[in-house]
């Protein structure tokens, strides 16, 4: 007993120890005069392939490190210029025209030509990786025609309005340095897994895999620096949890941290020294139902879900950071209209589906599977079984590793009766959200709920090979208020994107069409006090 | 045994759900891009033949690709088990240079103040979970005391020196690079002794026990009687003979410690296989994972093949027999 005392009273002395509000360090690293970004990130980048793979922290590399044609920027998201100073498309959205910049010039010192151009498209085509499924569809090699050195025009196999929405993503590589490195016909796979071909704003300096990327920027960028404050290069370390990023980020070892809970972000916020920017995102959550498989093909017994839910709890989880979605789009997807009468917690309303269910009395357990580990899907597996326990309906909860999960949903005959996920659309065009409805979006994670309406997916068909906006944005409205009224989904919100930075870094540009986490450092610079 | 582990493995990870062709693909890869995939490393064929393949190549030193990180699977292990060796290493010998005296001092002085401090450490060691330790020692040493590092191998700054061995210490003595070394010792402290605390409560209990259940043979009372010192009767006699247990323990520590460092790695960003192994199985990658159980189940036999010729040198009837 004495021991245990003596115990619990140690315990109880580190933890106060440990609890204190620490004053932080104002710090980033030098590397001579120039000014280094820590950047304190969670996720590794295995590589910075442009045309093998992407997620946040890949991405925020590759764009550091390359251009593309286009680039997204700001909020609401806009494409502006970027290698292409100017591009035409003709009246039937099937040919692209693009003009490039002259003075555009890789790290290697080599120009960016239409053919660089041409090859990159190229390549990501061949491998067949990375974001080749946004343009697989509609772009094949002998459509890529270089007209000149400075024009590239792209012939699409059919009309195609949303292409320029996701050329961003599709960056242009050195072929001359790629093709230098080729191990048996990899078409350069192997060493642009951790070396880069770009003509970016930064170059790699050091990549130690597992433990930190460090980009340095380039002297004589082609496009120019925003600002002479400009970091001089960034360090992106890896810090895999989350205690130990708001230490870094306390301490000063870190000037910008992605990823801590809701709780942490508001002590961070408290604290001098630090900034939280807070905007409001992309990526939707929302609980996926299977339409295809009983008891939740019964249209109203997920309109009975979906009106008995306490959407408020979702705000809640996130502290106040998060607002509902109005539609089955998220808000700065371009053309979402707030659908009228979007589910909202009624109880009344959701007796009055169940009773045209096929479960007018309840009594039938629903399985909700969410991410093992995830404390905000667990959270909102709680609310639910609260929820729906007022219907007389139960819920079993299943935590499952992403892989489980992503399994589970592949399938009809799996897919489970609800299915927590988090979906970011890569592109602000509508069709990038419309398709995930799609019957050829079946199979992928965000298509678990196997939505079926042939109108629905005529309209979308439809939409995406219409040239003019005027023409595409009445059938985006059709298209919400249809998926809405079926309910495929408990349609839930959408989560701010926080980041813990200290306040001497400026510069900083939210745009929603970016992943969570991930930061376009180009605009970056650091201001010593 | 080896292979008996592989076979296991093999067929373990194969019955996962999850298609690791379409998670290395991505969440939006449409099937022609998952097939892609799927045919480039061999997951179209039969399970037969992926195992027949993956065989040949561990014979040849070829323990396939990674999904996940897309390199070599052995590239991946040289790059990632030696920073898992050293941490597990320099924990074990701590709790062994600890753990072995403090569990003497402990029997010695049984029920003396020494024994209640002991015991304190060794029921602490053995309930506190690690990550939790870890945390804190990080939120108090590191970020208000500001004393150590908070995680890593190296500063933010430093390059670690070119590889001969791929043991950061190691090579950055052969290299000279006494400031390297400083660092990498700076960063190894918090984990280093996070790792060691379950593992020096269970030598320093088993050890205690062992000395007490030694303390009391006839064989020690007759050396007392003999007049030997004090000092040299425990730790002459009674330690050698209390060490096989303790030895047995030390061997089983260092496989479970080589396979059981993730939460340590993950909160002091420790670039090891534990880390490396939990990522691949969340990606049901699993060619690493059969090469760190490999690795790991190589390690373990080597550990336990150790301190078999411990006991000889312990206890010279083990010699003996074995020269019969």
């Amino acid at each position: 007993m004495k021991t245990v005392r003596i115990l619990l009273l140690g315990l109880l002395t580190l933890t106060l120890l440990a609890t204190p509000a620490v004053a932080p360090v104002p710090a980033f690293e030098r590397a001579g005069d120039r000014k280094i970004l820590v950047f304190a990130g969670r996720q590794e980048v295995p590589t910075i392939d442009p045309s093998v793979k992407y997620d946040w922290s890949i991405r925020m590399m590759q764009q550091a490190l390359y251009d593309a044609l286009v680039k997204y920027v700001g909020n609401p998201p806009e494409i502006v210029p970027w290698l292409a100073e100017r591009w035409e498309v003709s009246p039937d959205a099937k040919t692209w025209t693009f003009h490039l910049v002259k003075n555009a010039r890789f790290h290697s010192g080599d120009p960016v030509t239409a053919e660089a151009v041409r090859w990159s498209f190229a390549r990501t085509l061949k491998l067949n990786q990375g974001p080749a499924w946004t343009l697989s569809d509609f772009l094949k090699d002998d459509g890529i025609k270089v007209l000149n050195d400075h024009t590239i025009q792209f012939t699409l196999t059919q009309p195609y309005a949303p292409f320029l929405s996701w050329v961003p993503w599709w960056y242009v590589m050195n072929p001359k340095q790629v093709m230098a490195n080729e191990q048996a016909g990899d078409l350069g796979q192997k060493w642009l897994t951790d070396n880069a071909a770009g003509s970016g704003p930064f170059k790699i300096k050091r990549w130690q895999q597992g433990v930190l990327y460090e980009i340095e920027a380039v002297d004589g960028y082609w496009k120019g620096w925003p600002s002479k404050d400009h970091v001089g290069g960034v360090i992106l370390k890896l810090v895999r949890e989350s205690a130990a990023q708001r230490a870094a980020l306390l301490r000063g070892e870190a000037d910008i941290v992605e990823g801590l809970s809701a709780d942490d972000y508001d002590q961070v916020a408290r604290t001098p020294g630090i900034v939280v920017p807070n905007f409001p995102g992309m990526t939707t959550f929302g609980l996926k139902m299977n339409t295809q498989k009983a008891p939740t093909n019964d249209a109203n017994l997920r309109k009975a879900v979906a009106h008995a839910f306490d959407y408020d709890s979702l705000i809640k989880i996130y502290n106040g950071n998060a607002i509902l979605q109005t539609s089955p789009f998220p808000n700065a997807t371009r053309g979402h209209v707030a659908v009228p009468g979007f589910p909202r917690q009624d109880l009344a309303k959701a007796k009055e589906f169940l009773a045209k269910s096929a479960y007018p009395n309840g009594g039938i357990e629903l399985e909700y599977v969410y991410v093992q580990g995830l404390e905000e899907e667990r959270k909102m597996g709680l609310v639910l079984i609260d929820n729906l326990g007022k219907l007389n309906l139960k819920v079993k909860m299943v935590p499952l590793t992403w892989p489980n999960m992503v399994a589970r949903g592949a399938k009809v005959e799996s897919s489970p009766d609800l299915m927590a996920v988090f979906t970011t659309p890569l592109s602000t065009d509508p069709d990038a959200v419309a398709y995930q409805y799609h019957r050829n979006s079946y199979g992928k994670y965000y298509a678990s709920s196997f939505y079926q309406n042939a109108d629905v997916w005529g309209l979308i068909e439809r939409a995406r090979t219409l040239a003019k906006w005027e023409d595409r944005a009445p059938l985006y409205a059709d298209i919400q208020k249809r998926i809405a009224a079926d309910a495929p989904e408990l349609f839930g919100m959408l989560a701010n994107r926080r980041w813990g930075m200290r306040d001497h870094v400026k510069g900083f540009v939210f745009s929603p069409v970016r992943f969570t986490g991930e930061v376009d450092v180009y605009p970056l610079t650091i201001v010593a006090k | 045994m080896l292979f008996g582990l592989l076979c296991l493995t093999f067929a373990i990870s194969h019955v996962m759900p999850g298609d690791p062709a379409r998670l290395a693909a991505g969440p939006d890869a449409n099937e022609s891009m998952v097939e892609t995939l799927r045919a480039k490393y061999g997951l179209d064929r039969p399970l037969g033949v992926q195992f027949v393949r993956y065989l040949g190549g561990v014979v040849t030193g070829d323990l396939g690709q990674s999904l996940r990180s897309r390199n070599a699977v052995l590239d991946d292990l040289v790059r990632y088990f030696p920073n898992t060796f050293e941490l597990v290493t320099l924990a074990l010998l701590l709790a062994v240079v600890v753990g072995v005296p403090l569990g003497m001092l402990s029997a010695v002085y049984q029920n003396t103040w020494i024994d209640h401090v002991t015991r304190v450490v060794s029921v602490s060691g053995v309930a506190l979970p690690a990550f939790w330790l870890g945390l804190m020692l990080q939120l108090l040493v590191g970020l208000y005391l500001g004393w150590l590092p908070l995680g890593g191998r190296l500063g933010l700054t430093a390059t670690p020196p070119a590889p001969i061995t791929h043991l950061l210490f190691v090579d950055a003595l052969l290299r000279g690079e006494w400031r390297t070394f400083a660092d990498a010792v700076a960063h190894a402290v918090l984990p280093v002794v996070t790792l060691c605390f379950p593992a020096l409560a269970s030598i320093m209990r088993v050890n205690r026990a062992e000395m007490l259940e030694t303390l009391r043979q006839d064989y020690i009372v007759t050396a007392r009687a003999q007049g030997f010192s004090g000092f040299r009767v425990v730790t002459r006699y009674a330690l050698r003979n209390a060490m096989i247990p303790t030895f047995t323990m030390i061997g089983l520590r260092y496989g479970w410690m080589l396979g059981g460092t993730v939460l340590i790695e993950t909160v002091f960003d420790w670039p090891g296989i534990g880390l490396y192994a939990v990522n691949a199985a969340v990606s049901s990658d699993f060619q690493p994972i059969m090469g760190v159980t490999l690795v790991i189940g190589l390690n373990f036999m080597l550990a336990n093949l150790l301190v078999d010729l411990a006991y000889g040198w312990l206890d010279p009837r083990v010699r003996r027999a074995s020269v019969a």
